[in-house]
């Protein structure tokens, strides 16, 4: 494509009294020799996008720079089909920052004009990569309330689904109970189970093919291409998918760790699984005597919101227990249910059963922390209680216990079984010759035997520290989200939820493996990049086949064929740039985003011999956002630092530093996401990656005879985004207060 | 755990508070808004919210001799902060009418009074009674000439039924109140202290209202309940009146004007500021009835009765002068029914809290545990002095006498 260019200047929003206009037109027109090069007083404005449009249509023009405000806003207007657009935030980063009318800041206006022409020179219009073919099926794996529920959000939608589950039902825990809580409103009594129909409609929906009694061999391929063998009773079976929803559920708390609540010791104690399945089959009776229970005490977060237990809520279990005080009450009206709780917990519009359940006269509820089950006469109990609304300790006698249990989700394996694994997985490595690394960047995760990916990190999907082995997101507003492209987690293998949440949770997911089917079949990628059309391009004939790339790529989207060499399974890829960050030849560049790109537009920046420039790298996903929001707050910063958007930190290039530092820039100053797996790095560790190269730094520096302190990386989590000012100004001062660099003189 | 208090929730009595006006007991998820509102609690062990999980998990021994929950005046603070309309005020109420309950005997007349589906024997059962022995004095009929009270029911007559009816009223009650302050000696362990200063001291406090004066929501209560108070104490000296002229003076009924004003003036104030004070109780109930409640049965038969006797009393007036005899004497006839009703009901009917709330209020001085609260004004308001006089809670019994005798 043959570029003509053209240079929009906005007026408005305080920029005309901030800068001098015809001074930026002159950058544009005689020093970028820019053949169109406009301005307008409001650039947004219907008039102003059709001076634009205009010149597409009629000039010709097809590369776009719109020098006006920041390109997290208005992006709808300025986005011009089939032409490349640049967007120069002078709002923002000029107009409600610096002081007006300075020469220093008419100079800090100029250089972002250079720089975003010279970023506009460098950009091509993106080429999709398409799969040769694609398989538009999804795989469930799971055929619970989850996993049915989305099996038929995705037929219902057009989708072949295929649903596999180990047991030989499906139905998981929903099809055990005796009664279901309300669905709707008004939330206030208890239902027939539905499951039954639900099950009914996926195995006679035609696209939906289900496999029971069956688990996941091996998933191989990519979104778009997953190869997925299947091991079956009838012998292996092989299937082809597009996506992934994992919905393996999760299992009771094991009750038998609750020694100390008389579980094991006294048959009275039951767990709420138990509770289930004695109303399920007539009267409450009790086990030790098959007397019918008319008093029955319920002990909430019974190995839960403990740290030698589960550490977590599992926000079910009150519900549970309020359903199945309702068991007790309607099979005998003259029967009493005690619920003891720490804290009540009904999420959501479930607060309307609570309320209707505390209504009824024979439920008591009350707080307090259970200090001991103990055994009373006639195979009864006492319940103990301390810090209760009494202000004293209380003894309740009850017929039977009930123990609220939480949930583990299915992924979480038992210490003892992981060390065994564990045991196993080293020693397979040792007679691999490979050697188990602690600082190895994603450790394969230990989690068996549900999803069996091919994927170089690992057969699992990640959990997060903080996630107790819950298949949680990363990503804190998109729930469904994994690490790893094109597979979404639903249900309560994710977080612990009710049934109802469950089916929500289940066709969000099914929506998200839609997405990606769909991304995928044109070329674009996925969350978090969903318009992103550019993808890596290699060149191959310079790669020494070093592996950086593959060992860093957060999303195992590049392996290595036999010699070596590194590929992309493109569909896997994120489009996060790590790898261009990672690449030592500097082969690995965007259509839109390139080291080169990059180096230009340093040297596009006007190095006077006398006063301080730098540069301020910064990720587009919270620090960007970060400086717009300081600025919205007319926040003021330093004039002497030009800042740069990069998809992620992770991009970071040393030979950027390089570059930049000996063409006379004083220093350079990273501003990404905190480090730590449970911060929101949105390409999983970007900026810790930066840190690790930069530690090479030292390195890079010493050949130009610079010193380290140049280069700062901030860690700055997108809310402190009013600390900003003054961490810049700490930065600036650190380097005033240095020589200045001896490169400006070359 | 040896130090615990073993629990034993009474479902019978949870659905005994729920039907005795305590509907919104079991919404209450104890947060405690309602004490921390409450103007009349004390601070150490305050109520209602200790009381509003006992009544939940049905602990009937824990209201055995409990003064507190009469230290309410059901203000309704309380109900109108509660963030899930469990009206504690509400609920309260119905904790005292158990105990009313629990304390008067016969069991024959606490049901007559406590069951709704009785009503109308309520006030059927006095009126065959009283018919029949009017019909036995031979005047129960519309007798011919000037309307004259006595000669349809002689002076004689209403000395030989009502001052017994009354007498039984007050002695059941009397019975109960020292059962209940036994009790709350023993539940609370407090075996002495200064009953002549707490009896002193507890009528200065119903002279002046001064517990309804820091009630914020339902400030005209104190209004309504202040008029009803001193109209019956008005009445009282009307009757007193009228005892001196019959029975010491030796004169006859009716009081013809002169001598006889001061008889007509206290009857005839009293009569208005109970009609108002009546109407402004109705009126307040009905204004808050969504946040605070409308009121129980038990509430609304004493209001019921109270109103009717004074409605009927001074209707029995304007008739008696206008001299419509077929009106004037069926009127008295219902006066006298409900005025009979009212004695006899006395210690079953929300007017036992003359009797519970009086012992209450004097244990409270008693033990010392009133020293406890820290009494806040409610802003806004102004102190108003106590009044003074010391009149007896049973005072306004007799008060109840004075209008049937006055005609």
């Amino acid at each position: 494509m043959e570029k003509k260019y053209g240079v929009y200047i906005c007026k408005g929003c305080e920029i005309a009294d901030t800068v001098e206009i015809e001074k930026l037109e002159e950058v544009a027109a005689k020093e970028k020799q820019i053949p169109v090069c406009k301005t307008h007083d409001a650039l947004c404005s219907p008039e102003g996008l059709d001076l634009i449009k205009n010149d597409i249509s009629g000039e010709g023009v097809n590369t776009v720079v719109v020098a006006a405000c920041s390109p997290r806003v208005k992006y709808k207007e300025f986005s011009f089909n089939g032409s490349i657009v640049e967007r120069i935030n002078l709002r923002e980063f000029v107009a409600w920052t610096q002081e007006p009318k300075t020469e220093d800041t008419q100079a800090l206006a100029e250089d972002y004009m250079r720089m975003g022409i010279t970023k506009a020179q460098h950009t091509e219009l993106p080429e999709p990569f398409m799969l040769e073919e694609i398989d538009k099926a999804v795989l469930v794996v799971g055929g619970g309330i989850t996993g049915m529920t989305s099996a038929l959000g995705a037929a219902e939608a057009g989708y072949n689904v295929i649903l596999v589950e180990k047991q030989a039902e499906l139905g998981g825990w929903a099809a055990k109970m005796h009664k279901q809580l309300p669905q709707s409103y008004p939330f206030e009594s208890i239902e027939e189970p539905t499951i039954k129909a639900t099950i009914d409609k996926v195995t006679s929906h035609s696209n939906i093919k289900v496999y029971t009694s069956s688990e996941i061999e091996k998933i191989a391929g990519f979104p778009g291409q997953y190869d997925v063998s299947i091991k079956t009773n009838g012998g292996p079976e092989q299937a082809k998918a597009g996506a992934v929803i994992m919905a393996a559920g999760w299992r009771p708390y094991d009750a038998n760790k609750l020694e100390h609540l008389g579980y094991g010791t006294n048959p009275n104690v039951i767990t709420n699984v138990q509770m289930e399945e004695i109303a399920s089959s007539g009267k409450i009776i009790r086990p030790s005597d098959g007397r019918e229970a008319k008093k029955v005490a319920f002990i909430q977060c019974a190995g839960s919101r403990d740290p030698g237990h589960l550490p977590y809520c599992s926000s079910y279990c009150c519900l549970t227990s309020l359903k199945q005080a309702k068991y007790v009450r309607e099979k005998n009206p003259d029967a009493m249910a005690y619920i003891l709780y720490k804290d009540m917990r009904t999420p959501g519009q479930y607060e309307l059963f609570y309320k209707s359940m505390q209504n009824d006269p024979g439920v008591m509820l009350t707080k307090g922390e259970v200090t001991g089950v103990s055994e009373a006469s006639d195979g009864n109990l006492y319940v103990d209680l301390k810090d209760t609304f009494l202000g004293e300790n209380i003894r309740i006698e009850a017929d039977m216990v009930v123990l609220a249990t939480g949930m583990v989700p299915n992924t979480k394996i038992d210490a003892e079984v992981l060390a065994e694994w564990k045991t196993k997985f080293d020693e397979e490595l040792k007679a691999s010759g490979g050697k188990p690394d602690p600082n190895a960047p994603l450790e394969p995760h230990k989690v068996p035997n549900i999803l069996n990916l091919e994927y170089k990190q690992g057969p699992e999907l990640p959990v997060l520290d903080e996630a107790y082995g819950f298949n949680e997101s990363n990503y804190i507003c998109f729930q469904y989200e994994t690490r790893r492209t094109g597979i979404y987690t639903a249900g309560s293998v994710r977080q612990p939820m009710h049934m109802l949440g469950s089916i929500e949770d289940a066709l969000g997911a099914s929506l998200k493996a839609i997405q990606c089917i769909e991304a995928t079949a044109k070329g674009f990628s996925v969350h978090p990049r969903a318009w992103d059309q550019t993808y890596p391009e290699v060149n191959l004939q310079k790669c020494t086949s070093c592996k950086r790339c593959t060992e860093e790529c957060p999303f195992g989207a590049i392996e290595e064929d036999e010699k070596g060499t590194p590929f992309h399974k493109m569909s896997r890829c994120r489009r996060c740039g790590t790898c261009l960050g990672s690449c030592p030849e500097r082969v690995i560049n965007f259509k839109d985003f390139s080291i080169g790109m990059m180096s230009s537009m340093f040297k596009a920046m006007d190095v006077p011999d006398e006063g301080l420039r730098l540069i301020g790298l910064v990720c587009e996903n919270d620090a960007y956002p970060a400086l717009d929001a300081a600025a919205i707050n007319r926040e003021k910063w330093s004039n002497a630092i030009r800042f740069i958007p990069v998809r992620c930190l992770g991009n970071l290039n040393l030979a950027w530093i390089a570059d930049a530092l000996s063409s006379g820039i004083d220093g350079m100053v990273l501003i990404g996401c905190k480090f730590g797996e449970n911060y929101q790095c949105h390409f999983v560790k970007g900026s810790e990656l930066a840190n690790e190269r930069l530690g090479k730094l030292q390195e890079t520096l010493g050949r130009l005879q610079l010193e380290p302190e140049r280069v700062e990386l901030i860690q700055l989590s997108i809310q402190d985004y009013d600390k900003l000012p003054e961490i810049l100004a700490e930065y600036v001062e650190k380097l005033e207060e240095m020589e200045p660099n001896p490169f400006k003189e070359f | 755990m040896a130090d615990a208090t073993v629990v034993k929730p009474d479902l019978d009595f949870v659905k005994g508070v729920i039907a005795a006006g305590g509907e919104s007991l079991k919404k209450c998820y104890q947060c405690a808004t309602c004490t921390v509102v409450c103007n009349v609690t004390p601070d150490k062990n305050p109520f209602p919210r200790k009381e509003m999980v006992w009544a939940q998990w049905g602990l009937k021994e824990k209201f055995k001799g409990n003064p507190d929950v009469w230290l309410c005046h059901q203000c309704n603070d309380c109900s109108s902060y509660c963030p899930r309309g469990a009206k504690p005020g509400e609920v309260l109420g119905a904790i005292r009418k158990q105990t009313i309950k629990q304390y008067s005997a016969p069991g024959v007349l606490v049901d007559l009074v406590n069951n709704k589906k009785f009503w109308p024997l309520i006030v059927a059962v006095p009126a065959v009674l009283l018919a029949v022995l009017l019909s036995a004095a031979g005047t129960f009929g519309i007798p011919e000439g000037e309307v004259i009270f006595s000669k349809f029911a002689s002076t004689h007559f209403i000395q030989f039924v009502f001052t017994p009816a009354l007498i039984f009223g007050v002695a059941v009650g009397i019975l109960g109140m020292k059962k209940f302050w036994a009790d709350m000696k023993q539940a609370n362990g407090v075996y002495s202290g200064d009953l002549k200063g707490s009896v002193t001291e507890t009528l200065k406090e119903v002279a002046g209202h001064q517990k309804f004066k820091s009630c914020g929501v339902s400030a005209d209560r104190f209004t309504s309940h202040f008029l009803v108070f001193y109209s019956f104490i008005a009445l009282g000296i009307a009757t007193a009146l009228g005892v001196l002229y019959i029975d010491i003076l030796g004169m006859e009924s009716p009081f013809r004007l002169g001598y006889g004003t001061p008889v007509k003036l206290f009857g005839n104030i009293g009569a208005i500021a109970l009609i108002a004070g009546i109407l402004l109780m109705m009126n307040s109930r009905f204004k808050n009835a969504e946040k605070l409640g409308v009121g129980s049965y038990f509430d609304w038969l004493l209001i019921g009765i109270i109103g009717t006797v004074a409605l009927s009393g001074f209707l029995a007036q304007l008739m008696r002068i206008a001299g419509v005899a077929p009106l004037a004497y069926p009127i008295y006839f219902i006066h006298l029914v409900f005025v009979f009703s009212l004695f006899i009901y006395l210690p079953f009917s929300k007017l036992a809290h003359i009797f519970y709330r009086g012992a209450a209020m004097c244990f409270l001085k008693y033990s010392g545990r009133e020293a406890e609260q820290a009494v806040v004004q409610p802003e806004a308001k102004t102190e108003i002095p106590a009044a003074s006089g010391p009149e007896t809670g049973e005072s306004a019994g007799e008060a109840g006498q004075a209008e049937t005798k006055q005609e």
